[in-house]
């Protein structure tokens, strides 16, 4: 497998290729990138530099090489609660496996987004029926003070500590072995001669460089690599929020059920539970508390559902990414103005935007809402998800991470192939993990069996999945 | 009356007893079967027809079963009833034997004339005693999910078997409209047979009304008692014409009173259901000011719906007026009124609920589904919870976003909400959910 590339060997790569392509190129390098001063004030010249040009009111890309920073077995593109079980699960497998993460801290959502809730975990019954990876961070997390609250407590879900996720994800990078790559965006595929896979093109403060992969694994969440592949999707939105985390609020978490009352605590009652008729269309005003409880004393998670937007529109999550701030902060200055809440301040607004759903790839199985809602049965069945509104638990095939067309390539977390109103449930954290590893695991396959993502042997992958505690019924 | 006669009359009413059961239960794949089977009572068929001003295809079977019974004297009660079977041979073990009830008057002709006049002002008053109606309730009670509807479906025939064994077969012989109405028929019929054939008749026939007798059981007890009272009174009164005088001003009087009870009753079923919240009638009912009276109990519809959503009331909602009558309860997880079934609206039998195809039953507004933002935990951004906007199979929810209050919100278009409970058995939120479907308020 392909080996870690000295700082050193890369420069001399890339400064190879770059020399090559500034030779072969039309336009002249730029003088005024050409000389740039270093910090010991010696100069450095930059032959490897091919910047876009401006040529007639285009801006035009010229070719280039790119420097390879990696070759690998398994690429992991997005580091979420998917991205994060595929590359653990496949690295457990012996195979080599690198994670690359736009951020610079491991989780997705799960962390940076604040989404802390586990859920849907459970079926109707309050029996858990997502384990495997899922099971193994919850047990992570259960051994850290303040890391997780509400286990074993169903039909209420989890909640666990941001930082304590982010915690057990750098130790187990660290300990696992895989390599990872922070701050460094997955911008394009690579793909071959016939449309295959091999790899995809990061952007980071080190520039624009490839890593070859025998098997990309998609989690970005968006699907931005088989999009750049040339993978059919379906194009969706959802509702994009912000969540932030309040503090001081504990004594207006009207939820009763904290100890004694013997009601879980996601169940909220205002004053007098209401029985009277509810006008159309007011809006609470947050009534005097919001959120819902978190691991840390004192210290609520506040959702925020906002409005309809395209994940998928730089201007438009800029817009929100603004906004949201200002419209979390005002929510909770009216807040303080209810009588309790004096004290209650801001602690934090999510550093990532909440992006729902943006990409649904179109794979080799779509599943149904009408399957969900029926409880079909598949022979490929890699994970479950928890009952939610009024889908029973549900299994999940291994056709919804296949693209229908695209060959090295599998996608897992909340672009799979799903119906909208099935994606809306797939999304979630727990069922994120169990795509994720289902995923990971089918790709150390693919390596090890010399095998097409569609060709891996389903008994082989449930059989792995069963010896990494994963239920699959 | 012979061993013999009697006993293929007892056979008849055992192959027609188990005749009923299979249709109740039902035993046959046929959804309408039940209602088939209380459509055979021509008090029933007769009065439905002429509240909803339309005649329903089963009033055949029923006008079939008048004809017989206007020749033949309670001839229903004697071979085809089998809430009379049960009582008949409930009495056989009971505690009082002896025919006491002679002085009793005729109460289930006054019932049957007050709820057909009733019926005339669209409520027919008492149709719920009727007695088929009464013998197929207690079918629905492998749907009651709470003991008050297992007690309500079968109280009816409890009491009836209960009364019987104490006090004997007073009910069918005095009280039973059905048996009352088949007198009435038997009673015009002769009537109408005495004019045509002159005052020769006539006379005949006023003899017969007073002490037709029959060697069949039932129409002993009850024919040979009515004539032995109605004999032994017009042996003192030489004045025969003053006791059907008598009976002509009850039956007067029973029918002006259905009318004024009907026209109470149906202001009354308004003005609760403008005042409710939580009154919900299945679909297809009609409205409300007639639903009470119209539906006969029969809890058919109890026994057809497969979510066991429909139980009967307590009084708690409907009142006096709507006791028994069945009410839509969203009050066990996952349970709503399904996109795929029209059960409940194909089995009644009085047309209290339409019978409506799939695709209007799906129309059909039972309520209206509002949130309460104050328990929303959408709304308090205390979880991540579309699930009333996923579960509702008529794409009525949509979350909203207020971009004043930088809230959202289940918001619920109303002309396509049809109160089928769908999101509010999925809400989280317990114990009083934050979606609720209430009583439609038309303003
Ligand atoms: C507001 C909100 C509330 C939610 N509430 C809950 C809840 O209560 N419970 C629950 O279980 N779920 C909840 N969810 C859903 C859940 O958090 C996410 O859907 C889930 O985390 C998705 O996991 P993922 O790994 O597929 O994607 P993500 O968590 O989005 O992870 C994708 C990762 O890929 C990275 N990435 C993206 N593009 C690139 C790229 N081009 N190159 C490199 N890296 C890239 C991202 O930075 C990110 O780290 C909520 C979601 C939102 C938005
Ligand atoms: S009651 Fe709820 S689920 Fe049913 S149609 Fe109305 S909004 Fe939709
Ligand atoms: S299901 Fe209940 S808590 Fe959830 S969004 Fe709908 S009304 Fe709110």
């Amino acid at each position: 497998m392909a080996k870690k590339l000295t700082r050193r060997e890369l420069m001399q790569h890339s400064v190879a290729a770059g020399g090559l392509f500034a030779a072969g190129s039309l336009m002249p390098v730029s003088p005024a990138l050409a000389n740039q001063a270093s910090q010991d004030g010696a100069e450095i010249t930059q032959t490897d530099r091919s910047p876009a040009v401006l040529d007639h009111d285009k801006v035009v890309q010229p070719r280039r090489e790119l420097p390879v920073l990696k070759k690998t077995g398994v690429l992991v593109v997005g580091g979420g609660p998917a991205g994060t079980a595929a590359a653990f699960s496949a690295k457990r497998m012996g195979v080599d496996v690198t994670l690359v993460e736009r951020y610079g801290y491991l989780g997705g959502l799960a962390t940076g987004g604040l989404v802390l809730g586990i859920f849907p975990l459970y079926d109707r019954n309050n029996k858990q029926v997502i384990f495997g990876f899922t099971e193994e961070m919850m047990k992570k997390l259960d051994v850290m003070k303040y890391g997780i609250i509400d286990r074993h407590k169903a039909p209420v879900y989890p909640t666990f500590d941001a930082e304590a996720m982010k915690y057990i994800l750098a130790d187990m990078t660290l300990s696992s072995g895989i390599t990872a790559f922070l701050d460094c965006w997955g911008v394009d595929a690579i793909v071959d001669g016939r449309g295959a896979v091999r790899g995809a093109v990061f952007e980071s403060k080190s520039g624009r460089q490839a890593i070859l992969a025998d098997i990309v694994i998609d989690c970005s969440g968006d699907g931005d690599i088989y999009a750049a592949a040339g993978a059919a999707f379906e194009k969706v939105k959802h509702n994009i929020g912000l969540i932030s985390r309040i503090g001081n609020i504990e004594e207006v978490d009207m939820a009763p059920g904290r100890g004694s009352e013997g009601l879980p605590r996601e169940h909220t009652f205002v004053g007098k539970i209401g029985t009277g008729r509810p006008s159309m269309g007011r809006v609470s005003d947050f009534n005097g508390h919001a959120g819902n409880s978190t691991p840390a004393p004192h210290v609520n998670w506040l959702n925020m559902a906002g409005p309809v937007g395209d994940a998928l529109d730089v201007e438009n999550l800029t817009e929100l990414e603004l906004r949201h701030r200002l419209g979390t902060w005002n929510n909770v200055e009216k807040l303080q103005k209810k009588p309790g809440n004096e004290k209650v301040y801001l602690t934090e607004t999510a550093p990532q935007l909440g992006v729902r759903l943006s990409r649904l790839l179109d794979g080799a199985k779509k599943l149904t809402y009408a399957e969900i809602q029926s409880g079909a049965k598949f022979k490929d069945v890699i994970g479950y998800s928890g009952a939610y509104a009024l889908a029973p638990e549900f299994q999940i095939p291994y056709g919804c991470l296949v693209p229908s067309k695209l060959e090295n390539l599998l996608a897992a977390g909340r672009c799979i192939s799903a119906e909208f109103k099935v994606a809306d449930i797939t999304r979630l954290i727990p069922v994120c993990w169990a795509t994720g590893q289902a995923a990971g695991l089918a790709a150390a396959l693919c390596i090890q069996d010399n095998v097409k993502p569609r060709n891996v042997s389903v008994a082989k992958l449930q059989k792995l999945l069963h010896e990494q505690g994963a239920y699959l019924g | 009356m012979t061993l013999l006669r009697r006993v293929p009359r007892r056979l008849i009413q055992l192959t027609c007893f188990i005749g009923a059961i299979v249709l109740v239960w039902p035993l046959l794949p046929w959804t309408i079967a039940p209602r088939l089977f209380q459509q055979i009572s021509p008090f029933v068929a007769l009065s439905s027809d002429i509240a909803r001003r339309s005649i329903d295809a089963g009033a055949i079977l029923a006008l079939a079963v008048a004809i017989i019974a206007s020749f033949k004297k309670r001839w229903f009660c004697l071979y085809l009833c089998p809430t009379g079977f049960l009582l008949e041979n409930t009495s056989h073990v009971g505690l009082r034997k002896s025919r006491w009830w002679g002085k009793v008057p005729p109460i289930g002709r006054y019932v049957a004339i007050l709820t057909i006049v009733g019926s005339i002002a669209g409520y027919p008053v008492l149709m719920w005693m009727d007695p088929l109606c009464i013998f197929s309730s207690p079918f629905a009670i492998n749907k009651a999910t709470n003991p008050y509807s297992a007690v309500l479906v079968s109280l009816g025939l409890g009491v009836l078997v209960g009364a019987t064994f104490l006090f004997g077969m007073l009910w069918c012989v005095r009280i039973c409209p059905l048996s009352g109405f088949q007198d009435m028929l038997y009673i015009s019929r002769k009537a109408l047979w005495t004019r045509l054939a002159g005052r020769a008749a006539k006379r005949k026939f006023a003899e017969s009304a007073g002490s037709g007798t029959s060697g069949a059981q039932l129409v002993n007890i009850s024919g040979a008692s009515a004539s032995n009272a109605a004999g032994s009174r017009a042996k003192t009164s030489p004045d025969r014409g003053s006791k059907t005088l008598r009976e002509s001003r009850r039956l007067f009087f029973a029918g002006a009173g259905g009318a004024m009870l009907a026209l109470l009753a149906r202001r009354v079923g308004a003005a609760r259901y403008r005042k409710g919240n939580t009154l919900l009638r299945p679909p297809g009912a009609v409205p409300e000011d007639r639903f009470a009276g119209l539906c006969i109990r029969c809890n058919n519809c109890v026994h057809a719906c497969p979510s066991k959503i429909i139980q009967p009331d307590t009084g708690r909602e409907g009142g006096l007026a709507g006791f028994g009558a069945p009410l839509i309860r969203f009050d066990r997880d996952y349970q709503y009124c399904l996109e795929t079934c029209n059960e409940c609206t194909q089995v009644c039998p009085t047309g209290a609920l339409t019978a409506l195809p799939l695709e209007q039953k799906n129309k059909y507004v039972i309520g209206e589904a509002l949130v309460d933002n104050n328990l929303c935990l959408l709304a308090l951004g205390k979880k991540e919870c579309d699930a009333c906007e996923l579960a509702c199979p008529y794409d009525a929810i949509k979350i909203r976003w207020d971009e004043d209050q930088y809230i959202a919100y289940p918001g619920i278009d109303l002309n396509k909400c049809t109160g089928c409970g769908a999101c509010q058995v999925v809400c989280p939120v317990t114990p009083v959910k934050a979606i609720r479907v209430w009583t439609l308020k038309s303003a």
